[in-house]
């Protein structure tokens, strides 16, 4: 008798970013060795991805334990994916990593292809974060590139064509089997849909459609990368494609609408307020600066030390 | 004893408040002397009639009885919120699973079910899981649904808890399990049989043969009779303990059937409480009809399959000779088979009615068992009547078996038996950070780890080339081994270059450059495949890196699916 029996390896999904992103549900099994899943909007139960990109940002961070963690950020047609090489990740992922955050630094630009596990975190508000840990990686080509987006926007139509028909079906096994819903869609769709309810899909359909305009183009970072999704990010977001004075004005609506948020009658306190800003993208060092000068100019007040309100 | 009556006293008084607490201590002597009922067996009888004096009984809720619903039911959400003794419960579930039986109880045939459920049912995947028994042979239990169970108790056997559905339990679905129950008296289509169960089949006996099981610990023997039973969706062996005297081609209902899985196949158990009885129906499909249908192919062959029946063309022979226990010299021929399925291995323990010399051949084998070695399946046949060589193959002449492929789909492979000549494509997700040059030792050819065989110690080994990879099609994953031919042609390089180019990079950097050029692309391996518990494993004879026309393939996804 095997008592704890492993569950065979998870499959990978091909993956744009803002599927990935825009996720909010997860799974998790009661077992020691079940594994964990996140469950995107059109029903995609993700445990790991394959995903790729241009390599927007590698930085280490110092954590709390004294060890380093590299943070990353994977720039496909559809948005960014987060990612985060740590003690936890192989040797050669971790040596790998050390020597692109070198070369992004000298500023080569790079296309990364990833195999990665799905991670989520869930702050104190309730919000879930995405973000991907890699197991394997490597520089890739364009014509690389151009595959992995190419199934990348196949696997993506055939969960939306199955997540439309799901929409209109008594959400059971068998109603959903007997649509044609392909077998390894099923268990997601039906934890997906009362979860998310009724969303519009057009954002994925434009995403396909520029995904499928840069195979066609033969020309990788054709333009401007889309504006980011609404979705708070829960990383640094200096991604330097938007001008200072926006992330600044961004910086700023973002603090006062913490403090809005956050105010319980006395005030925030100045760690809260900065690390919820981190959550939202914005470094330690900018927020800090930005809330001296929201009291220089008069639209926050410190009614005692280290706590802020809105005047 | 007074104490003890003052706890049941107080808890009537809890119930009902206004009741006098001597009137209530009298009722329970009452019933303790007069009809010898103690009063943790009369609690409820002096609860009734201290609540109906005071005008205090509940509105019966539904078409529960007076009696059950007399105590409150107490709502619970959770299976943590519960006591070993705790009755009358009320619970919103997720039931799981539901298995109905015919149990002896008291010398009567009873049909309960038993199954698993879990509580939080509205939270995703967040539940506990009970076991639960059903003795009030609800209809409305099915696996999938969400329903309040009202007036269950609590069952504490060795530490485990479980949960009770009494007949005067009440249940309300809120909402609709994703399968019907299946009514274990009403006949099911033999194809539809997958899991174990109790089951109602009507079928024509196809084959039958009498048969004796050796008790493991040697007390004994038993009377069996094997066979198979079809219908016009399929085949299923049955094994009966009791005696089976139905010829082959009759019709016949199996009533109450278990359905025993042995190896993956499943198995009709005919038992002492299952009905055998012979069926009328002059429209059911003919033994010859059904004959058709039992002819298996190679690539449906399992381990555990008995009286298979199939057409394979014989590729090659061999007869080996060993000792049997008495010393006596025995002979057994092996060989390969071939079906435009697949190949196969098969063994047979009589002289074949053909020899070498005659190959290839066609060969229709019957009552063949079917035996597994690293997961490829071996027809067995023990006796020479069971093979008749046919002067033509039912396929086409044309089709050259030796060096025949069949192209399977990946997620096909991972599911199903252990195949041998298949290919199959998937995206490269992993590369292993062993590959590489490895050695092995040299006398069981397994891996050195650290330079020594688990088995056979510390040794210099034999060097080889292998790569260790895992395909992914998006649904299942396989673990795909290359061999040393394989790994030269796909990496288009000599062992010589390999070792070269790891001495002066090292393993890490000759790992990462296999990354670079193969990681997420798709990748054609052609092999066999050994699936088992641990998954599937495909060892590759010969692997092609696929290039994809991404231009092609855009275009063919906008027309596909309408994307302007």
């Amino acid at each position: 008798m095997v008592i704890t029996r492993r569950s065979p390896r998870q499959p990978a999904w091909h993956m744009l970013a803002s599927e990935f992103g825009e996720s909010s549900l997860h799974e998790k099994g009661s077992g020691e060795f079940d594994p964990s899943f996140v469950i995107t909007k059109l029903g995609a139960k993700v445990n790991r991805l394959i995903v790729a990109g241009l390599i927007e940002r590698l930085e280490p961070r110092e954590t709390a334990n004294g060890s380093t963690l590299y943070q990353g950020q994977l720039r496909d047609p559809s948005g960014l994916h987060y990612f985060s090489v740590g003690d936890y990740a192989t040797e050669t992922m971790r040596e790998m990593v050390i020597d692109l955050a070198a070369r992004i630094e000298s500023g080569e630009s790079l296309m990364l292809l990833m195999v990665a596990k799905a991670r989520w975190f869930q702050n104190e508000e309730g919000s879930v974060y995405t973000s991907l840990r890699p197991e394997e990686a490597c520089i890739i080509s364009p014509s690389v590139y151009r595959e992995w987006l190419a199934k990348a926007c196949e696997q993506t139509l055939i969960r939306l064509d199955a997540q439309q028909k799901a929409a209109s079906l008594e959400s059971n096994r068998a109603s959903l089997a007997e649509a044609g819903i392909p077998e390894h869609l099923i268990d997601g769709l039906i934890l997906a849909k009362p979860h998310y309810g009724e969303f519009d899909s057009e954002m994925y359909r434009f995403n396909i459609m520029q995904a499928l305009d840069i195979i066609e183009n033969k020309d990788v970072i054709r333009e401007k990368p889309p504006a980011k999704a609404e979705t708070v990010e829960p990383e640094s977001a200096n991604s330097g494609d938007s001008g200072a004075s926006s992330d600044e004005s961004d910086l700023k609506q973002t603090l006062l609408e913490l403090i809005d948020a956050l105010d319980q009658g006395e005030g925030v306190d100045f760690d809260t307020l900065l690390s919820n800003a981190a959550a939202r993208g914005h470094e330690r060092d900018d927020a800090e600066a930005m809330l001296d000068e929201l009291s220089d100019g008069g639209e926050v007040h410190e009614p005692r030390f280290g706590w802020f309100k809105r005047t | 004893m007074t104490s003890d009556m003052d706890v049941h006293v107080q808890q009537v008084i809890s119930q009902v408040p206004g009741a006098d607490p001597k009137k209530v201590e009298e009722a329970f002597i009452r019933y303790e002397k007069d009809f010898l009922v103690p009063p943790e067996d009369a609690f409820r009888s002096v609860l009734r009639r201290f609540q109906s004096d005071l005008g205090e009984v509940k509105p019966a809720s539904g078409g529960a009885s007076p009696a059950s619903s007399a105590l409150p039911n107490r709502k619970v959400n959770r299976f943590s919120e519960l006591k070993g003794d705790d009755r009358n419960i009320e619970i919103e579930v997720k039931i799981t699973t539901h298995n109905p039986r015919i149990q002896m109880i008291r010398g009567e045939e009873k049909q309960i079910a038993f199954g698993t459920l879990e509580d939080l049912p509205w939270a995703e995947g967040e539940g506990d899981r009970w076991e639960y028994k059903d003795w009030g042979q609800n209809q409305n239990l099915s696996p999938g649904a969400i329903v309040r169970l009202e007036g269950v108790s609590v069952n504490e056997y060795q530490g485990k808890m479980s949960l009770n559905i009494n007949q005067s339990s009440r249940i309300v679905v809120l909402q609709e399990g994703s399968r019907d129950v299946v009514n274990p008296s009403e006949p099911v289509s033999i194809s539809t049989i997958k899991d174990e169960g109790m089951v109602t089949v009507v079928g024509r006996v196809l084959a039958s043969r009498e048969d004796v099981i050796h008790r493991k610990d040697g007390s004994g023997t038993l009377d069996v009779v094997r066979g198979r039973i079809g219908d016009d969706s399929g085949v299923i062996g049955f094994l009966s303990w009791e005696p089976f005297t139905h010829e082959v081609g009759s019709l016949i209902k199996i009533q109450h059937a278990q359905v025993r899985s042995f190896r993956n196949t499943p198995e009709l158990n005919i038992g002492r409480s299952t009905k055998v009885e012979v069926y009328r129906d002059t429209s059911f499909a003919s033994l010859d009809d059904l004959s058709l249908l039992t002819v298996s192919k190679i690539e449906d062959l399992t381990d555990g399959n008995r009286d298979v029946e199939c057409v394979v063309e014989v590729q090659n022979i061999l007869v080996r000779t060993f000792n049997k226990e008495g010393g006596e010299e025995g002979k057994v021929w092996s060989g390969e088979i071939a079906d435009p399925t697949g190949r196969c291995r098969m063994s047979s323990w009589q002289e074949p009615p053909f020899t070498e010399s005659d190959l290839p051949v066609i060969v229709k084998i019957t009552g063949a068992r079917v035996r597994a070695w690293q997961g490829i399946p071996d027809i067995t046949v023990d006796t020479a009547e069971q093979m008749e060589i046919l002067s033509s193959p039912p396929w086409e002449k044309e089709l050259d078996l030796s060096e025949n492929v069949v192209d399977v789909q990946l997620n096909a492979l991972t599911s199903g038996a252990s195949r041998v000549g298949i290919s199959t494509t998937g995206t490269v997700v992993s590369i292993r950070d062993d590959s590489g040059i490895i050695r092995r030792c040299t006398e069981c050819k397994r891996v050195l780890r650290d330079g020594a065989c688990a088995t056979h110690g510390e040794q210099d080994g034999v060097e080889d080339v292998r790569l260790r990879m895992v395909l992914d099609d998006g649904s299942a994953t396989l673990s795909l081994i290359v061999n040393r031919d394989a790994c030269l042609g796909l990496l288009n390089s000599t062992e010589d270059e390999i070792k070269d180019r790891i001495s002066a990079d090292g393993q890490v950097v000759f790992v990462q450059s296999l990354r670079e050029r193969m990681l997420g692309r798709n990748l054609t391996a052609v092999g066999r495949t050994i699936v088992d518990e641990q998954g599937a494993m495909l060892l590759a004879e010969s692997c092609v890196l696929e290039e994809v026309d991404t231009v092609l393939l855009a275009a063919e996804l906008r027309q596909h699916w309408g994307v302007a």
